[in-house]
């Protein structure tokens, strides 16, 4: 079995989110990042599977700039077989569709039993590449899962609704499953698999090796971000200032006015 | 011009109150472009729902009513949008960004080749071009995005506006989907197990999030403070995620939706899925080292520092202010 899981590299969780000059994305520079959370999880989910049976192969693959070599690495440590990097400049401000049809020309030359994905990006929340991608691969998909079971070609899901609601979604593979936080325990790389992750390949691609030239990138999005900006403050808190001992005063003053003490 | 379609919900048996959110939506960008609005439920014997709506704004109705479509299932409810749009040559169309829209709308979305806009809390017409905003980075920072291409499919944000009140006569046709061979199968829905904790029953909720660092500073820092209010616990969902605390404890729109008369938010940052689900409490207090956390937006009262510090000597405060 071939499992393709497809991982985004983001700014790390407690990165300082500062506006660039443009005012059209973050300012970059100096801040870590890691793989995406809900990518993490689609990738455990395919180790998974290859725990249960060695035969199978497990390929990553991401999209952006050289700093991504170092997110594939770690897939790659945590047990991952190969890896596919799309680094070209011409890939830089696709949207959503075309992530998606940069995906779906790898997916389809991958011809995978499987597809993962996170169920959203920690950067851009749009949750809209990992179905797309399906779509374009023409195979079902399902979202926000948070069980899976693979026996004889048929999938079972439990995704995540509201209120701790669960549906339960039978697909035939292949198929692509979306990946919601919490559905497994992410391993971490063993220093036998970083040691042994620096052999396995990393294929890099360009937008024209793909037979995508201008077919995707910032000129042909059909969604233009025109602008990134913090949230107008609303009437917002009431900020308590002083020593610790005289905001605590305050907070106990305020429970207490509340009638709760 | 093509028309704008909102795609419409039923849920325990009747049209969620999103889709009625999704025609003020749509009337906006109606009246502003000489878009007509037109609306699509589907379902199993759901004349009445199709009805509600076409006296409630949504104008034509297109009513697709098909044995396929009782319980969601990702192709059928495709190939019932797919034929609503023909049908009311739609060229903007509106999903909510619920756990359908979710599944649905991007497959909709690649399908056409359209821009697509997800999760988006407002929309506005500037020289008859749609500008949608919606937030980035769990909330920390907004966008304003622009589709430059038709057709463009977008889901709203549940209440993100007031659900359109008025009446409007509008009418029900009924359109004929022909579900092919499906690549999914609705097999059952489920409830998460009984909960030994009834965070919707608590006067006075204690949470912390994921600078906590570990379940025993649950233990050490949130359980006291709850415990010397009298309330219960509560968590944001990274620590549900991490095992720190099972599942019923977590707050937000995949856990419990509470409204008590005090939530103390303990190193909770306020991501939306978070926020959702506490931000109609009584009052609200905020403990965060991260001034800019989205959180202080729906607090009443903020604290700017260390939680390791304030939560436990306001702990002793409690305590002693109860003698």
């Amino acid at each position: 079995m071939k499992i393709m899981v497809c991982i985004k590299q983001v700014p790390h969780q407690d990165a300082r989110l500062d506006i660039n000059g443009a005012g059209t994305w973050i300012a970059e520079d100096n801040i870590k990042f890691e793989i995406n959370q809900y990518d993490q999880h689609a990738l455990e989910a395919a180790l998974a599977l290859k725990d249960k049976d060695a035969g199978t192969e497990v390929v990553v693959v991401s999209i952006g700039p050289e700093r991504v070599t170092q997110s594939l690495r770690t897939a790659l440590g945590m047990g991952a077989d190969r890896a596919v990097h799309v680094k070209d400049a011409a890939a830089d401000g696709s949207d959503a569709l075309g992530t998606a049809k940069i995906l779906a020309a790898i997916g389809k030359a991958e011809m995978p039993d499987m597809v993962f994905a996170g169920f959203m990006a920690d950067d851009g929340n749009f949750a809209a590449v990992g179905p797309m991608l399906a779509t374009l691969m023409g195979i079902p998909h399902t979202t926000t899962a948070v069980r899976f079971t693979k026996e004889n070609g048929k999938v079972l899901v439990e995704r995540e609704l509201e209120g701790g609601a669960l549906q339960v979604v039978e697909l035939t593979a292949p198929c692509l499953v979306t990946t919601q936080t919490g559905m497994n325990q992410v391993r971490y790389a063993s220093l036998k698999g970083i040691m042994a992750a620096k052999k396995k390949p990393i294929d890099v691609k360009s937008v024209a090796d793909l037979g995508l030239a201008g077919q995707v990138g910032e000129a042909a999005a059909k969604v233009k971000l025109e602008k990134l900006y913090t949230p107008a403050k609303g009437q917002g808190a009431e900020m308590l200032s002083g020593s610790v001992d005289e905001v605590v005063g305050k907070l106990v003053g305020k429970i207490k006015e509340l009638g709760l003490l | 011009m093509g028309s704008i379609l909102v795609v419409a919900e039923i849920q325990k048996g009747k049209v969620r109150e999103a889709s009625y959110e999704l025609v003020s939506f749509a009337r906006k960008i109606g009246a502003a472009t000489g878009r007509e609005v037109k609306s699509l439920v589907m379902g199993q014997g759901a004349q009445a729902h199709a009805e509600e709506m076409a006296k409630k704004g949504g104008g034509e109705v297109f009513l697709a009513d098909d044995a396929a479509l009782a319980d969601y299932n990702l192709d059928a409810a495709f190939a019932a949008v797919k034929a609503a749009i023909a049908a009311a040559s739609a060229d903007v169309v509106l999903l909510s960004n619920t756990p359908t829209g979710w599944d649905l709308a991007p497959r909709l979305g690649a399908a056409l080749d359209a821009a697509f806009v997800p999760d988006c809390f407002n929309v506005e017409v500037e020289g008859g071009e749609l500008v949608f905003f919606r937030r980035f980075f769990n909330g920390k920072l907004d966008s304003r995005l622009r589709p430059t291409a038709l057709p463009i499919v977008a889901t709203m944000q549940p209440g993100a506006t007031a659900a359109f009140e008025g009446t409007a006569d509008g009418k029900v046709t009924a359109l004929a989907v022909s579900v092919g061979a499906c690549g999914t199968r609705f097999v059952e829905m489920k409830v998460a197990e009984a909960r030994g904790v009834d965070l919707t029953k608590a006067d006075i909720i204690v949470s912390g999030g994921r600078s906590l660092g570990g379940a025993e500073k649950f233990q050490e820092v949130i359980q006291p403070l709850a415990d010397a209010l009298g309330g219960a616990m509560g968590a944001s969902r990274p620590v549900v995620d991490a095992g720190w605390l099972p599942h019923e404890h977590q707050v937000g729109s995949s856990g419990q939706i509470v409204a008590p008369k005090l939530y103390v938010a303990c190193g909770i940052s306020g991501a939306i899925q978070h926020l959702v689900g506490m931000k109609a409490s009584n009052f609200i207090i905020a403990i965060n080292k991260d001034a800019d956390a989205p959180i202080f937006e729906v607090a009443n009262l903020g604290v700017v520092g260390d939680l390791f510090e304030v939560v436990p000597k306001l702990t002793a405060a409690v305590k002693t202010a109860k003698g």
